[in-house]
């Protein structure tokens, strides 16, 4: 137990630190409340025509409506948190060439709070876009809002709406599939938004290979994921046998080697089940499933055969009752391997002791 | 043992056609054992080291295709003379074998004193002889049902595909369990011939193991230097 002694000791110890601490902290120079700045700021920029010129001569606009500051998860924070550099009046003249660099200059702002998201978003398919100078790329306010920045995951479904502003015709596939059906019709909490697959701040581009190779395992996560199909009745054993077979095993071994980036390189799960208008594949959806089945391997092996679907095992393991040839065939080799081998085995051993015992 | 005893046991044929067999069979195993238990790391490695799996593929197929000529000339060479009765099935089973493998494990329990004497091949050889000819065609009916599935499943049904994967699988991962387990130490660690049986690779055999491991052909060859060795009993009599 510490000792009264020892407790004043200690706090003697700590006062000077947290003085010099305290004595040596960064003071602001702008010596208003937090309200006050935001008054102040509005006084100009609660002006609609607030506009300042670019450098190629458009105009950006400046003006900020003081009332969608209310539902921000930031309303707390002082306008220059964001706006650094701002904090004197008037402000030191700022140049941009265009629309593009000015609003590319807000991410900036982003990055002093968020580093490690907006790190990520380095590596991302929409950072490319922005690279190239593109006025509409998407920044971190075009999907996050700006002063009306909310909870972008609250609820689950705004994700979607987020990407929808942009990604129109994939959001009207998306939510006719049985997972954006689910999320809208039923607010699903176990149905992928956008950002389960594509991730939200590190996007990749969805044509690039080693993403494509990578759908099984993400697929997978949900169902290979016991608990959560057991809710719907689904099989686990999805993955497994997708990967036990040709086109799995393919993909698992990293595929056909050098292929360009939107070259097909061997089905994998998106191939069949479709990317965003993935249907049901089990109940009464199974039968055209079924029956559509030859169309789609049609789709890379032209000369199938009506015979050639049955080939797939639809992500049953074999059993008497499906597929009773390929489980009998593996039955017996489970027998035969270790009877064979077994008695060769035990005959080698035989042998060796007979002439060891021969020697003595 | 001089040059001038030995015995011609393999001709040149048979030389050859054991080298490319061996050559092929490492090289199905090392490219197919990894398809089979693709999810082991070793697997990642043996294709990555191998240039992919488009290359691992290529080289099993290839290997396959030349497996399967070779079989089929194999055959060809040995249909061929005994039809025109310039050779005997010496390789086919008889009674005998069956008794001496029951004899060979007794004399191995300690239960007899004396091993049964072998003509020109001992039901090991027959054994592993026709394990490889059955095994090679069950190899070659699935290799091509799985190197050609579309075509394949023109006639039969698609169930045939993944049956075939299995079989093909199972039937390669048993002929290389026997020949790590059996061949390897029949030819190698076997006290009668270790390190090594040169046999398959010369050709010949020594009088000496012949008179020991082939006793009833070794009397036959040589009666005057083997008047006591045991005959076979199921030899016809003149």
């Amino acid at each position: 137990m510490m000792g009264l002694c020892s407790t004043i000791r200690l706090v003697a110890l700590l006062v000077p630190v947290w003085v010099a601490l305290a004595a040596f902290a960064p003071t602001r120079v702008w010596a208003f409340s937090v309200q006050e700045e935001k008054d102040k700021c509005l006084s100009c920029h609660g002006q609609e025509n607030l506009s300042m010129t670019l450098d190629d001569g458009q105009a950006a606009p400046l003006f900020m409506k003081g009332e969608l500051l209310a539902g921000s998860v930031h309303k707390n924070l002082r306008c220059t948190d964001c706006h650094s550099g701002l904090d004197q009046l008037p402000h030191k003249p700022r140049h941009y060439q265009d629309l593009a660099q000015f609003r590319a200059s807000f991410g900036e702002a982003c990055k002093s709070c968020h580093s490690d998201n907006y790190a990520k978003t380095l590596d991302s398919v929409h950072y490319r876009v922005q690279a190239r100078g593109d006025a509409f790329a998407p920044t971190c306010v075009r999907c996050h809002g700006s002063h009306e920045m909310g909870r972008p995951a609250e609820p689950r479904a705004r994700i979607s709406q987020t990407c929808a502003t942009c990604h129109v015709a994939v959001s009207d596939t998306y939510v006719k599939s049985v997972h954006g059906k689910a999320l809208v019709g039923e607010n699903n909490q176990d149905v992928p938004v956008c950002t389960d697959c594509h991730r939200s701040h590190n996007i990749a581009d969805p044509s690039n290979l080693g993403w494509r190779l990578a759908t099984p395992s993400l697929c997978g996560k949900c169902h290979a994921d016991e608990k959560r199909m057991k809710k719907y009745g689904l099989s686990t054993a999805v993955l497994s046998t997708y990967l036990a077979d040709f086109h799995g095993t393919t993909a698992s071994f990293g595929a056909h080697g050098k292929k360009k980036d939107d070259e097909r390189v061997v089905a994998l799960c998106v191939d069949c089940h479709g990317i965003h208008d993935i249907a049901k594949a089990t109940g009464a959806d199974a039968t055209m499933f079924r029956e559509n089945l030859v169309t789609t391997c049609r789709k890379c092996h032209p000369d199938a055969s009506e015979n050639f679907p049955s080939a797939w095992l639809s992500h049953y393991e074999p059993s008497l009752t499906r597929a009773p040839f390929v489980y009998l065939i593996k039955l017996f080799y489970k027998v035969l391997i270790p009877f064979i081998v077994g008695g060769l085995l035990l005959q080698v051993v035989l042998h060796l002791r007979r002439s060891v015992g021969k020697k003595r | 043992m001089s040059e001038q005893g030995d015995v011609v046991r393999f001709n040149r044929r048979e030389r050859i056609e054991h080298v490319l067999v061996m050559i092929l069979f490492v090289v199905l195993v090392a490219t197919g054992m990894p398809q089979k238990f693709h999810e082991a790391g070793i697997a990642k490695t043996i294709v990555e080291a191998l240039g992919g799996i488009s290359q691992v593929r290529y080289f099993h197929r290839m290997a396959g295709v030349f497996f399967a000529a070779l079989t089929l000339m194999h055959l060809t060479a040995i249909v061929l003379p005994v039809l025109t009765r310039r050779s005997t099935l010496a390789m086919v089973p008889r009674p005998k074998d069956f008794r001496d493998a029951v004899l060979t494990i007794r004399y191995y329990l300690g239960k007899v004193r004396e091993r049964p004497q072998y003509d020109h091949f001992d039901y090991k050889e027959k054994f592993e002889y026709w394990g490889i000819v059955f095994g090679s065609f069950i190899m070659i009916c699935t290799g091509f049902v799985l190197l050609l599935p579309l075509l394949a499943t023109k006639f039969l049904p698609g169930q045939v595909i993944p049956a075939a994967k299995v079989a093909h699988g199972n039937e390669g991962l048993m002929a290389m369990l026997v020949v790590i387990v059996w061949h390897l130490f029949n030819v190698h660690l076997a006290p009668e011939v270790f390190p090594m049986s040169r046999t398959i690779f010369t050709g010949k055999i020594s009088r000496e193991r012949m008179r020991h491991e082939h006793g009833i052909e070794y009397a036959r060859q040589f009666p005057e230097e083997a008047s006591d060795a045991p005959t076979d009993p199921d030899a016809k009599k003149p």
